[in-house]
């Protein structure tokens, strides 16, 4: 599937215009292109929607207004063949995991194969697999294979998690904040994981993350939502020198140190 | 962000009532209106064949097999309480074989699928509500989603089917046994013989009868799991919206069932 390379900078992720308000407008019109095989790093400060964004890439949470395109087609207006070839594409790594807690490791992660690829492979197949999957996040198969989700800490789960969400080999992978609570070695395995498979598979990643150092060190562009907007698109050289506010306080932590004493006077 | 009520002509306490009233039948109308969405979801799933068959024979042990105990215990105390109360209200005045039909009849229309339909409301519908429940609001639905499969196939659909299968099979179980242990009782009791009761018991039926609990019973079977369903997938707020949402789903599937009871003698006891 994957062998037909695309070039980069072919749109491949579209929000055209996405709005979405829950009390308030979270999302007050929210337009980024994700080009394919780039790796995008997404910042903005905590509670401004980026986890509702992403969640808008596969319908999760349905915009009131806008729409979202991928790889050519509409997510809202091309019909449900359309949404669930989507969904086969895209790899997801929910914020807090998500992991199915009825199923052990194995079952979770199996879940990630798509159903069609699921009716050609043989069981030892999926199991090579998923081994190979838990492999890739630094986790031990033959430990955690059998395991229930209850079972395992905080980061061993997000890395599951994450396991069951490249083991489909989408295209596409959408990380909501796959370091955050990852002890350094992890943290190190997840950003080896994400460059190996864009480098490798040339996979698009949009990364959602607070670790602007690391994210800007990895990706090939970044931009901040803020107040329900994107306030910058550009690459991390860029947003090294941009004099925006909000992203000086990002890019550096003295920036940061004066923004709250400013918020602390008023 | 101005108060509707302040720009309001109308008088304080109408705009509140009528903003109640209206707010009110929005909720009922956007209630109704996914329950429809999802009984129509639900068909169209079973339709395509989309539905495993071992999920759903899963489902039946987990709502039917397992509820054999509690139902029979229910039913059992159910039967020996309307014979002795029968035997209480009837001796001396009335020949005493109309006890038999007293039970039977009390059992196979009304206590039997009610009392089944009251206690499975408990011990299945507030379980699927609260399961569910847990899995939208630490976003496990979403995470189905994400990975392309379908919750209503794979989570809605088993549960709504083995309990329409289970139901009619709890009833006639829970009927069956009713009538037994009032029989027994009337015999200790009263002192009535089991040819008597039996006599008593075949003078009043009908074979309707034994259709009517059928009936009943799967509208029951439907009723509970496709409220316990939508409840379940409404859930938000965390754990307390879980128990909160687990108590308005017993609410809702008890007065279900009272309503859809009361609703059987005129539509089909005419
Ligand atoms: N299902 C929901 N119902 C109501 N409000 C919601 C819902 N989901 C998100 N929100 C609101 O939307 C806002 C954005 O939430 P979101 O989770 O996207 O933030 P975030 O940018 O991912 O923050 P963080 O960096 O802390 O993860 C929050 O204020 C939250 O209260
Ligand atoms: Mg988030």
């Amino acid at each position: 599937m994957r062998a037909e390379r695309r070039g980069i900078g072919e749109p491949m992720i579209e929000y055209r215009g996405v709005y979405k308000a829950f009390d308030y407008p979270v999302l007050s019109g929210v337009d980024l292109t994700v080009n394919s095989g780039e790796m995008f790093a997404l910042f903005g400060p905590s509670g401004t929607g980026k986890s509702v964004l992403l969640k808008t890439t596969l319908a999760l949470v349905v915009p009131d207004r806008g729409d979202v395109r991928v790889d050519g087609e509409s997510v809202y207006y091309d019909g449900p063949d359309a949404l669930e070839r989507i969904r086969c594409k895209v790899g997801y790594v929910f914020q807090y995991a998500a992991l199915f807690d009825s199923l052990t490791v194995f079952e979770n992660i199996e879940m990630g194969i798509p159903e069609h690829d699921l009716r050609t492979l043989s069981q030892s197949e999926v199991l090579d697999r998923a081994w190979e999957a838990l492999e890739l996040v630094n986790l031990e198969p033959r430990q955690v294979l059998t395991k229930m989700p209850a079972e395992l800490s905080g980061g061993m789960k997000k890395r599951v998690g994450i396991a069951r969400a490249i083991v489909g080999r989408p295209e596409i992978l959408l990380w909501d904040e796959p370091t955050t609570g990852l002890d350094p070695v992890n943290t190190a395995a997840v950003e080896r994981l994400v460059k190996q498979l864009s480098d490798e598979l040339r996979v698009t990643s949009l990364l959602v993350t607070h670790d602007v150092i690391g994210g800007l060190e990895m990706c090939d562009r970044v931009a901040m939502l803020e107040g329900g907007e994107v306030r910058f698109v550009g690459t991390p050289d860029e947003f090294r020198q941009s004099d925006i506010p909000v992203v000086r306080a990002f890019a550096d932590r003295h920036a940061a140190h004066e923004a709250l004493d400013v918020l602390d006077v008023s | 962000m101005t108060e509707p009520s302040s720009t309001s002509p109308l008088p304080r306490p109408l705009a509140g009532l009528l903003g109640r009233i209206g707010r009110t039948s929005l909720l009922v109308s956007e209630h109704a209106g996914q329950l429809g969405m999802l009984v129509v979801a639900v068909f169209m799933a079973v339709v395509r064949v989309r539905v495993s068959w071992r999920d759903v024979m899963r489902q039946i042990y987990v709502v039917g097999v397992q509820s054999i105990p509690i139902v029979l215990v229910t039913a059992g105390l159910a039967g020996i309480v309307t014979s002795q109360q029968g035997g209480y209200q009837f001796t001396g005045s009335i020949p005493l074989y109309v006890m038999g039909s007293v039970v039977t009849e009390s059992v196979v229309l009304e206590m039997g699928p009610v009392l089944t339909a009251i206690v499975l409301v408990g011990r299945v519908g507030a379980r699927i509500t609260a399961e569910l429940g847990t899995m939208k609001v630490s976003e496990q639905i979403d995470a189905l989603y994400s990975v392309g499969r379908d919750p209503i196939e794979i989570l809605a659909a088993p549960r709504i089917l083995a309990l329409i299968i289970s139901m009619p099979v709890l009833v006639g179980m829970a009927n069956l046994f009713a009538i037994l242990a009032g029989m027994v009782s009337a015999q200790y009791t009263l002192g009535l013989g089991y040819e008597t009761f039996f006599y008593g018991a075949r003078l009043f039926w009908h074979s309707w009868d034994m259709f009517y609990s059928l009936l009943k019973s799967i509208a029951f079977g439907f009723a509970i799991p496709v409220i316990a369903v939508h409840m379940g997938l409404r859930t938000g707020g965390g754990a307390a919206g879980v128990g909160k949402q687990t108590t308005q789903s017993v609410m809702f599937m008890t007065l279900t069932i009272l309503i859809l009871d009361a609703l059987f003698p005129p539509l089909f006891l005419q």
